[in-house]
């Protein structure tokens, strides 16, 4: 008789039945690598558009807060590697089908381009931080010059932050309900959303906040679609993929997701940013916050509910 | 004649004022309204509606997080939590959201979404919310020892004619109408 050892991850206790590899680090980082995105590409693309005397706050204000947001998403995510003075050796290889090696490099794209962006501004609105400092000064010039060029790479990378960060869940096949290719866009346009939501929430011009409430209710609504056809996407699938939806219509996940994410994260600031747009008095802070918590909800919940999602055999 | 018929209906269902945009609801319409809420509660869930189990929910769990081994000991908190129980997963918390984020709406409908403190003129602000937050307390202990509030043990109990029902909402209101007495000078002034 000849005996064979088998070694599986299913022996793996951590890994099945059920994942128990990430916690709070995780969503958080990527609740804030995607608003980092989405201000980025709205500070970005209204500027390319000319719009810098309409929406100050979007264009030069925000985006100052990116570095910081970054590197405290970064720092978790740091926080969640098990060999932590390794995490250089990403950066040792481009592996063009690995979703973390694309958002390694990203990230090393989009930071020093959130900084770049934002020193430009910071300069702006208070050149007196600046002038001890010529070489800076005449440095940030040259920089100004080619601002245009800058939104546009920046943009273009911020575009791919906003995806990446549904796309590294998505690409995880072992785990059915991250297995959609609906949960990159989801997250970009919930990141647009949480962005639009800051600017209604700090901006102190009236015209740009109502212009970004409507903005934000067109992205709840994208992003309710998008929720909407997650779950059909599911149940049109194998029996796996319905399984995982129903930890959604009836099993643990139920009652979190409808009433927190789906009540109070997007329909009920979508009503009242509705009611808003109809003359109706509404304080706005109220949805802004809303969406805000709903966007970290929404992260957390994915995160924990594709962990719990399993292969049936 | 259509315009003035209709306009006639929405003056019975808008309190006195005769223009559109009155900001409350007639009463006697609205209890009727609470009324048919209640029957579609039974309809629905089977159940009919409750307020002070929400707050009871919140007190037990948050009890619970502080304290766990004095709620398990507890007489009466202790069978909320038995068994690994989540008292926050009952109904009424979620009944009670679905409240404040219908009120949150209903205010802003009127035009009334305004945080402030509502009083006569002749007490203060703080008289007035001590006043209420004591009067809450009372409440509190007094709905706990009834089984209930106006809610759980009143409405939803005479609506399924429980004695009990009839009792509680005599007493409480009966209560407040010899209490009131007392208090008046809080509201009418002089």
């Amino acid at each position: 008789m000849i005996e064979e050892i088998i070694t599986s991850g299913r022996m793996n206790h951590e890994i099945d039945p059920q994942l128990h590899i990430w916690g709070w680090e995780i969503p958080l980082y990527l609740f804030l690598g995607g608003l980092v995105a989405g201000i980025l590409i709205l500070s970005g693309v209204f500027y390319i558009l000319g719009r810098e005397e309409r929406y100050p706050f979007t264009i030069k204000i925000l985006p100052i807060v990116t570095p910081l947001l970054l590197s405290i998403g970064l720092f978790a995510l740091f926080l969640d590697l098990s060999h932590k003075l390794y995490f250089w050796r990403l950066y040792t290889i481009i592996r063009w089908n690995s979703p973390m090696s694309w958002g390694a490099w990203t990230l090393m794209a989009i930071f020093p381009l959130s900084i770049l962006w934002s020193v430009t501004w910071l300069e702006d609105l208070k050149p007196q931080w600046f002038n001890n400092y010529k070489w800076l000064h005449s440095s940030l010039d040259l920089l100004r010059k080619y601002r245009q060029k800058l939104a546009m790479i920046m943009v273009f990378f911020s575009l791919i932050l906003g995806m990446y960060t549904g796309i590294l869940l998505s690409a995880f096949n072992a785990r059915p309900f991250w297995n959609t290719a609906i949960l990159g866009p989801l997250f970009l346009v919930s990141g647009l959303s949480g962005a639009a939501a800051l600017v209604v929430l700090f901006s102190k011009e009236t015209r740009e906040k109502k212009i970004f409430g409507r903005i934000d209710l067109l992205l709840i609504t994208i992003e309710i679609f998008l929720l909407i056809h997650l779950f059909m996407g599911f149940l049109s699938g194998t029996q796996v993929h319905i399984e995982a939806a129903k930890m959604f219509l009836g099993g643990p996940y139920t009652t979190f997701f409808w009433v927190f994410i789906m009540g109070f994260g997007l329909v009920f600031p979508g009503i009242l940013e509705f009611m808003e747009l109809r003359k109706f008095k509404v304080p706005t802070a109220i949805p802004a916050i809303l969406v805000l918590i709903g966007g970290l909800l929404l992260r957390i919940i994915i995160v924990d509910a594709g962990q719990a999602s399993r292969w049936l055999y | 004649m259509l315009v003035r018929q209709v306009d006639g209906y929405i003056k019975i269902f808008m309190k006195g004022n005769n223009s559109l945009n009155t900001k409350y609801l007639n009463p006697y319409v609205a209890g009727m309204l609470l009324g048919l809420i209640l029957l579609s509660a039974f309809y629905f869930t089977g159940r009919g509606l409750g307020a002070s189990g929400a707050m009871k929910s919140v007190v037990t769990s948050t009890l619970n997080t502080i304290a766990p081994n004095h709620t398990s000991n507890s007489e009466y908190f202790a069978k909320y939590v038995a068994d690994g129980k989540n008292p926050m997963n009952s109904w009424l918390v979620f009944e009670i959201l679905g409240v404040v984020l219908g009120g949150f709406l209903s205010g802003a409908f009127a035009g009334r979404l305004k945080l402030k403190v509502e009083h006569h003129p002749f007490i203060t602000s703080n008289k007035r919310i001590a006043l209420a937050l004591s009067g809450g307390v009372l409440f509190g202990f007094g709905s706990q020892l009834g089984r209930g509030c106006t809610s759980g043990s009143a409405l939803t109990g005479m609506a399924v004619f429980s004695l009990q029902g009839f009792i509680s909402m005599i007493a409480i209101f009966g209560t407040a109408f010899i209490f009131a007495y007392f208090f008046r000078k809080n509201w009418i002034g002089g």
